[in-house]
């Protein structure tokens, strides 16, 4: 690749914070020095340079253009509180700062909901004594980036979760993740760490005037690793003792959680962004990403890419083969699957030039979700992928909603005879009609993703559903899974294993 | 008047009372579990019916919320 790095943040560097003056002095370094191959991928090009906005930049851990991830590479470790100061500076702020940042950056929730963390933190606010849960609960299985984060990361992490609670006037936070997730190590020494640099003393002035950011009373927790279990009202449910199951909520979560308390559930990237736009001023955060995406993103790659597993940051006017490009492919795969286990297939060829953005993304039927990027190449049965993926999700299914417990394991099974070539014409319209009537009604979205990745299925990969009704299986549906599906768990009849 | 009906999917076990009271509001889906028409109730008949409709249920499913003036 020949074309030279470009420079952001643009604008006038004086007005940036120190982090982003460093951020473009090495950009700059790193151009004079003609360094455009690894770790920094430069990718893309589209119409940005005529928008004047930044080129698109996707690479890893520590490679160049990297914001959140930025500094030293996964092979060095966590960032301890030390290098963390060292690049990000104290946090020095009060609440009506903070307030403004959440509004001038829009930062949006990046666990797949993308709720705007102002929406939530203002209705919290209007009510008494809330409760932070940051959720470290990465449950899409081939989804890396919250580990990633919380791993080599967790200053940034913790300091977005102070931020939120001293906007919200409290000192409670539980941090919760998966039991065996492997990330309550590192978010223990980091917590250590804070306590040991003397975090938790307050000063002696009023709490929202002062510029102080007092560390809350952290607590972690742990729920069992299941995939509904990341969903934040069963988030709050497991932190509040209860089953790490969706419950049924007529208000919002921010506004009344489970036990009565407003409860805001973020997740640990919307947190990271957070702590990283309130020093360099929402604006600039924002010009990280494009006009469609503030900020930068965390991406899984997955499938079949170079790598797979591998987390990249994504800034700039990204698009899905910028994406593709940094996992390695020169041209187009078959079909891309994009936002989760629970996202939606998205043709190749389509998927190219299409910007991973929320609009870009929702003209092809898609959304971000949880930033999952997976790769089916040519040859591989997307058929067979759904049907394995279809089967998992089901299985997971926390059992209480009718038509989810009723309607899931029947599309499943749909699936398999089909991608089996066992389906005749009538039962890939009882198929549709199966997923119309799930869609919508369970107590959260489990089933509407399960409908939204079938409908997906059924449409990018029309012409194989005909071979498939027409001649049985193709040869890619005996082939190994592209996509590494966790095999089905017993959870006993009784409803146990919920907690 | 504004008032809504929502059904907890949770509880509904599918008793399919709730669809004898109010039949313009509920319906059944394929595998007999209670399903919301419409959300809004229009007027005070429907909201009488969907407040039926809840007393009746069982489970406890049916959620009529009113908007206080
Ligand atoms: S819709 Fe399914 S996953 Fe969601 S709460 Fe109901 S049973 Fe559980
Ligand atoms: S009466 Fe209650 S349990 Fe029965 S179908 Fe209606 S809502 Fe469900």
């Amino acid at each position: 690749m020949s074309t030279p790095v470009s420079i952001r943040p643009r604008g006038n560097p004086l007005s940036l914070g120190r982090l982003a003056q460093d951020i473009a002095r090495e950009a700059r370094a790193a151009q004079s020095e003609g360094i455009v191959a690894d770790p920094l991928m430069p990718v893309g090009d589209s119409d940005a340079a005529e928008r004047g906005v930044g080129r698109a930049l996707v690479g890893p851990v520590g490679s160049l253009g990297t914001v959140l991830l930025s500094g030293p590479t996964a092979g060095g470790g966590p960032a301890d509180l030390e290098l963390h100061l060292a690049r990000w500076g104290a946090l020095a702020v009060d609440t009506a700062t903070i307030l403004d940042v959440l509004d001038s950056s829009e930062i949006d929730g990046r666990g797949g909901g993308g709720f705007p963390l102002r929406r939530k933190v203002d209705a919290a606010r209007a009510a008494g004594h809330p409760l932070v849960i940051v959720n470290a609960s990465e449950s899409e299985p081939a989804s890396r980036k919250d580990a990633t984060l919380c791993t080599l990361r967790p200053h940034l992490v913790l300091d977005g979760a102070a931020l939120v609670a001293k906007a919200l006037g409290t000192s409670d936070v539980v941090v919760h993740m998966h039991r065996g997730s492997g990330m309550a190590g590192p978010l223990r020494a980091a917590i250590e760490q804070r306590k040991a640099a003397g975090f938790a003393a307050a000063d002696s002035l009023s709490p929202d005037q002062s510029h102080t950011v007092v560390d809350p009373a952290w607590r972690l927790s742990e729920g069992p690793d299941r995939y509904v279990s990341g969903e934040s009202s069963a988030v709050a449910s497991s932190v509040e003792g209860g089953e790490a199951r969706p419950y049924f909520t007529t208000s919002p979560l921010a506004v009344h959680g489970p036990s009565g308390r407003p409860t805001v559930v973020s997740n640990v990237e919307t947190l990271a962004h957070l702590a990283v736009a309130v020093r360099l001023g929402g604006d600039v955060w924002r010009a990280f990403g494009s006009d469609d995406a503030p900020g930068t993103r965390l991406v899984t790659l997955t499938g079949a890419v170079a790598e797979p597993g591998l987390v990249v940051e994504a800034s700039g006017p990204v698009t899905l083969g910028d994406l593709l490009q940094a996992g390695g492919l020169d041209h187009p795969p078959a079909a891309v699957l994009v936002g989760g286990f629970g996202g939606t297939w998205v043709d190749g060829a389509d998927a190219w030039s299409t910007p991973f953005s929320r609009p870009g993304l929702s003209d092809v039927g898609a959304g971000p979700g949880c930033g999952m990027v997976g790769v089916l190449p040519p040859g591989a049965c997307g058929l067979a992928e759904t049907a394995r993926i279809v089967a998992y999700l089901a299985g997971e299914s926390a059992g209480q909603c009718g038509s989810c417990v009723s309607g899931l394991p029947r599309l499943a099974a749909a699936l398999g005879d089909l991608a089996r070539g066992r389906m005749r014409r009538r039962g890939v319209r009882k198929t549709a009609s199966i997923a119309d009537e799930i869609f919508g009604s369970g107590a959260c979205g489990h089933p509407d993703a399960v409908v939204r990745l079938v409908r997906s299925a059924l449409d990018v990969f029309a012409g194989d559903v005909e071979a498939h009704l027409d001649g049985g299986p193709c040869a890619g549906a005996e082939l190994a899974p592209v996509f590494m599906v966790p095999g089905p768990r017993r959870i006993d009849s009784s409803g146990g294993g919920w907690k | 008047m504004s008032a809504t009906i929502r059904i907890d999917p949770t509880r509904c076990r599918g008793h399919a009372i709730c669809a004898v009271f109010f039949s313009s509001g509920i319906e059944l889906d394929q595998w007999g579990y209670g399903k919301i028409i419409d959300v809004e109730l229009q007027d005070e008949r429907a909201l009488k019916r969907a407040r039926r409709a809840a007393n009746a249920c069982p489970n406890g499913a049916l959620v009529v919320e009113e908007a206080l003036a």
